[in-house]
């Protein structure tokens, strides 16, 4: 059996003639939780569609638990949790009419862990889902896909819309149940501070292509940001590849660098700078970085 | 498949309540009929007039499961059902099997107390020869392919419903369906006119749900 639980080979997807996705890689091993991150339409919710079968691809090959998403049998599909963008549960039914055809339709179903999350949520089961404020129907969509006690867990901009104070009880109630149980889970959002806290490696999404790709820690301590000061004009060239971003104002030069490295700092020594200093950066620095356009590819060795 | 094909009679309850209905009503309008025939001898003109009342509802009836395939796709599409449904151990071919088998289960509602009352009848007021249960099961199953050629004409047209035109479309087919079945009668010509039909229409809709974007 495959470690990787999510595999995406060189996935193009057009709409309408336009590319959204344009020859994505990207593997997940079993027991990591994958952040994955872009701008709005950089084609997160694509990537997820696609891999759970919802939207065919343009072109490659996409695989969750070892099978192909074109084919993904019940069997299979039983052991994957989903909460969907937008919270897509059918919302003319009671919630306790919607609860039954999730369970029914489940090849496992655990009563005791979906009561606790329905006590702990305080959810009603007596209302219609269209009822349910946007909050609840977060809540109810991740009790649904916990019940089944998925090996894979995939969650789509599960906090979207949510306040500040929803967003964060549901992110601590789902590291609880995260931690309590050992899977994995792709996570996909705009609030990079969740994905903080929750994802071990990230993926960022830009102009269809995955600029990023490595473990957290690893991309933090990669990415620099370094406030250079010479003695004169700053020259044009530093000759440093895969630079992401570059300001010069007067005798002050600003670069962000992918893959930082000791060579690198052997070349920037050589134009001999009054000083350097490291800016320290957060995954939205990082983010905003890496979303500008032209921004270089940086992966794990 | 139970599941879902309790869930979609469960949504769709109301088609199955105005079959019985219908089928009530054309029971009644039929006993009517022979029993006006047969014991007053009131004459032709009468009996043409009761025998419009079915075809109008008749031709109501196969629109309405027009109306059913149509609405059972629409809803689907509309409230994303489907997307919802794919995410649990469900897959697309079953949630289409499970949809047209409740179409299926609420066409022979209408149909099955039809027959029993025709069989019934026929043995009644007809003289004991094989020739009427030949004519009752060709008719039956001509108007059940028919009902089910426009349940399947509205499950392509409800699913394509963001365009006019395949709506007009399907609305122009079930029309052409039904002036064939009056002009020609029931047969099995037209019997086998309606299964190349709709095992053509089954492929249609197969290959645009399993493939288009839910």
């Amino acid at each position: 059996m495959n470690d990787n639980v999510i595999k995406v080979e060189n996935l193009v997807k057009y709409f309408d003639g336009r590319c959204v996705l344009d020859g994505i890689n990207l593997t997940v091993p079993r027991g990591c939780i994958y952040g994955l991150l872009g701008r709005n339409g950089a084609g997160k919710t694509t990537i997820i569609r696609i891999l759970l079968g919802t939207e065919p691809a343009t072109r490659g090959r996409t695989l969750l638990l070892d099978t192909e998403s074109t084919n993904l049998s019940p069997k299979i599909r039983g052991r994957i949790g989903c909460v969907a963008e937008g919270h897509n549960l059918i919302q003319s039914y009671m919630v306790s009419r919607l609860i039954k055809l999730c369970k029914d339709l489940s090849l496992q179903w655990n009563d005791e862990s979906f009561d606790n999350l329905m006590e702990t949520f305080r959810l009603p089961r007596d209302r219609r889902v269209k009822d349910l404020s946007m909050g609840m129907r977060a809540q109810l969509n991740l009790a649904l896909a916990m019940a089944i006690e998925p090996e894979l867990l995939i969650l789509d901009d599960p906090t979207l819309g949510l306040d500040t104070v929803a967003r964060r009880q549901f992110i601590e109630l789902a590291i609880e149940v995260i931690q309590k149980q050992d899977r994995t889970i792709l996570f996909c959002s705009h609030i990079l501070s969740d994905v903080e806290r929750i994802a071990d490696r990230v993926g960022i999404l830009a102009a269809g292509k995955l600029v990023v790709d490595c473990p957290l820690e690893q991309l933090k301590e990669r990415v620099k940001k370094l406030r250079i000061i010479f003695p004169e004009i700053p020259p044009e060239n530093l000759y440093l590849t895969e630079i992401i971003n570059q300001q010069i104002q007067g005798r002050e030069m600003t670069i962000t660098v992918a893959n930082w490295n000791r060579q690198k700092q052997a070349i920037l020594e050589t134009f001999k700078p009054s000083s350097c200093t490291e800016i320290p950066m957060s995954l939205e620095d990082i983010f905003i970085e890496c979303t500008k356009p032209e921004q270089e590819v940086i992966t794990s060795s | 498949m139970f599941t879902l094909i309790k869930r979609e009679i469960r949504d769709h309850v109301v088609y199955f309540i105005a079959g019985i209905i219908f089928a009530g009503t054309i029971t009644g309008i039929s006993l009517s009929v022979i029993f006006e025939f047969s014991t007053l001898y009131r004459g032709m003109d009468k009996l043409m007039s009761h025998l419009g009342i079915v075809i109008a509802i008749t031709s109501i009836v196969i629109f309405g499961f027009f109306a059913m395939g149509a609405a059972q796709m629409y809803t689907d599409k509309n409230r994303r059902i489907s997307a919802f449904l794919s995410t649990l151990p469900v897959t697309r071919s079953r949630i289409l099997i499970a949809r047209m088998i409740t179409g299926v289960l609420a066409i022979l509602t209408l149909l099955v107390p039809l027959a029993i009352v025709s069989i019934i009848l026929l043995r009644i007021f007809t003289p004991p020869i094989p020739l009427f249960s030949g004519v009752v099961f060709e008719v039956f199953t001509a108007m059940f392919l028919t009902a089910f050629a426009c349940y399947c004409i509205g499950l392509q047209a409800g699913w394509n419903s963001s365009s006019l035109v395949p709506a007009l479309d399907g609305l122009v087919l079930t029309f052409i369906l039904v002036s064939l079945i009056l002009v020609k009668g029931f047969g099995l010509h037209i019997i086998m006119i309606l299964l190349l039909f709709i095992a053509a229409s089954l492929i249609r809709i197969w290959h645009l749900f399993t493939s288009t974007s839910l």
